[in-house]
């Protein structure tokens, strides 16, 4: 990839946004434009998730844009979150659009709810019903209450639980580790929900379980917001003021039953074969030994330990080892999600997970490492590697 | 019971209604006789459109299983706890599943287990799956 993200803008994270998801985007983009040092009519290109409820045009007329020579869809949510990347990356190396901005605007909490059944289902005479070809929530899976992403990860957990043997005191320390370290990290950015409310281990252990074998404390937060960032070519990176951090490689990977929900593919204790890490790793000219720093999309606590060893971080059935002795934490290994991550900083569909692998590459993070490089995937559907311009 | 249905257009497919007869079928290849699930119109082995459905073994085991303790839904809150269960097929597909409401079962990953179809009402039913008698859960 030849693109670099020269600028980040967002809204606030909040339960209760009080305005449109269209003003949210609008919000977040001309502050990303800002922070770039752009006009806001420079832009000439636009990356959204298809889950988006804003429409190119919407974001057209409002700004009143002039010269919008390409837009672009991405299927899904955060199971794409790199790949929009990649998709912004491919047009600026293709040539149709020489500033192009991706963004992700979402009523998450006071709108409509992604963890809730309401969603999918209609309600007829007490009678649940669901009209779904596609999980989450559809025909074959709904019948039997498998309706939100949210318990969907807890088969994911249970899975690998039961393939490597875990016991039960062994598997909550590895999920605990993962849910009281990025709180500390929380607690020290200014923007996270969660920045003011602190999480022991023994306070996570005794957690309100949700879903076996999974806690309150392993999931996301709901959030209401927006988050753009804005791209261009590596080579007009270097001539602007803006601080730069290039897209060193980008990609999508999905395979039979891996999408939209890890489902029905081969492994389960796994979410990703390996060849999708090697390649990555191969387009960057970089190993797993190379990263600073890691962003795992959390939107639970386990994607942690499966993505480390499906990209290599660690050997398979070692997460637990290498997450309970705090190799994620403030100077360790390989810092995770310093930003609080999606359990506790805020939920914009990955798109704060990649600002703050974007914040580590400035040198702006509250949990500041000395960064030269950032990993970051969402189980392998979608990952990529940032570096320092 | 389940108090969420597929809507009446699925209900009418050969999946369903193999099910509101009593026997889980899967949608199976006449030509080189592998099945998948969900059913598609083509066999993802060898590309075939030769595909058909055809009776299942019922028997698989349990790849993962949680007990749902949160309800998603109002609807749902007489319910919880429930377990879902994904199930992996003697014929090499995997199927999300459940226990009826109230069964209580030690589950354990890697366990055996057995196809019963439950009748929910005349046009609906579902395809659980229970430990096989004398396996120790």
């Amino acid at each position: 990839m030849k693109s670099s993200i020269v600028g980040l803008g967002q809204t606030e994270f909040s339960k209760n946004s009080g305005r449109s998801e269209l003003q949210l985007a609008l919000e977040a983009i001309t502050s990303a434009m800002a922070d770039a040092g752009l006009e806001i009519d420079d832009i000439d290109g636009l990356v959204r998730y298809t889950w988006d409820n804003t429409s190119e045009a919407a974001v057209v007329n409002a700004l009143g844009l002039t010269s919008l020579g390409y837009y672009g869809e991405t299927e899904f949510g955060g199971v794409n979150c790199c790949g929009a990347v990649a998709q912004a990356s491919a047009a600026i190396e293709a040539g149709l659009a020489s500033c192009v901005v991706f963004y992700r605007s979402l009523n998450a909490r006071s709108g409509v709810r992604l963890g809730r059944g309401e969603r999918i289902l209609d309600e007829q005479d007490g009678v649940l019903i669901s009209r779904q070809a596609e999980p989450p929530g559809d025909v074959y899976s709904a019948p039997f209450g498998l309706l939100v992403p949210g318990q969907h990860h807890a088969l994911y957990a249970q899975a690998y639980k039961g393939h490597y043997g875990l016991s039960d005191d062994k598997f909550t320390d590895m999920l605990g580790s993962v849910a009281v370290t990025q709180r500390r990290y929380a607690n020290n950015n200014p923007i996270a929900l969660l920045k003011d409310r602190t999480l022991s281990l023994d306070e996570y252990r005794a957690g309100r379980v949700i879903s076996t074998p999974l806690r309150i404390y392993d999931y996301c937060l709901e959030t209401d917001g927006a988050l753009a960032m804005v791209f261009v070519s590596r080579e007009r990176a270097r001539s602007m003021s803006a601080k730069a951090v290039d897209v060193l490689a980008a990609g999508q990977h999905i395979f039979p039953g891996s999408a939209p929900m890890y489902l029905y593919a081969e492994n389960t204790h796994s979410l990703a074969p390996e060849k999708v890490g090697q390649q990555l790793f191969d387009k960057a000219g970089l190993s797993p030994t190379d990263i600073d720093v890691a962003m795992i999309y959390d939107a639970t606590s386990m994607m942690v330990p499966i993505s480390l060893e499906d990209f290599g971080f660690v050997k398979r059935g070692e997460a637990a080892d290498f997450l309970i002795s705090g190799e994620h934490g403030p100077g360790g290994q390989l810092p995770i999600n310093t930003h609080g991550g999606l359990l506790s900083e805020g939920y914009f569909h990955g798109l704060n997970t990649i600002a703050e692998g974007v914040r580590q590459l400035r040198g702006e993070s509250h949990n500041q490492v000395d960064a030269e490089t950032v990993f970051m995937t969402l189980r392998g559907a979608s990952s990529m590697i940032l570096g320092r311009a | 019971m389940s108090n969420i249905r597929p809507s009446p257009e699925f209900l009418a497919e050969p999946f369903w209604r193999h099910l509101a007869q009593g026997t889980l079928h899967l949608k199976s290849c006449a030509d080189c006789g592998e099945a998948h699930h969900p059913p598609a119109p083509i066999c993802p082995h060898c590309r075939s459109f030769n595909v058909e459905w055809k009776p299942a073994t019922g028997r698989g085991t349990l790849k993962s299983f949680t007990e749902v303790l949160h309800p998603v839904h109002p609807l749902l809150e007489p319910r919880v706890p429930y377990t879902v269960t994904l199930v992996e097929l003697e014929e090499g597909v995997r199927l999300v599943s459940g226990l009826p409401d109230g069964l209580q079962v030690e589950l354990r990953v890697g366990m055996p287990l057995e196809c019963q179809v439950i009748a929910i009402d005349d046009d609906y039913a579902l395809p659980y799956f229970l430990p096989v008698d004398g396996a120790q859960p």
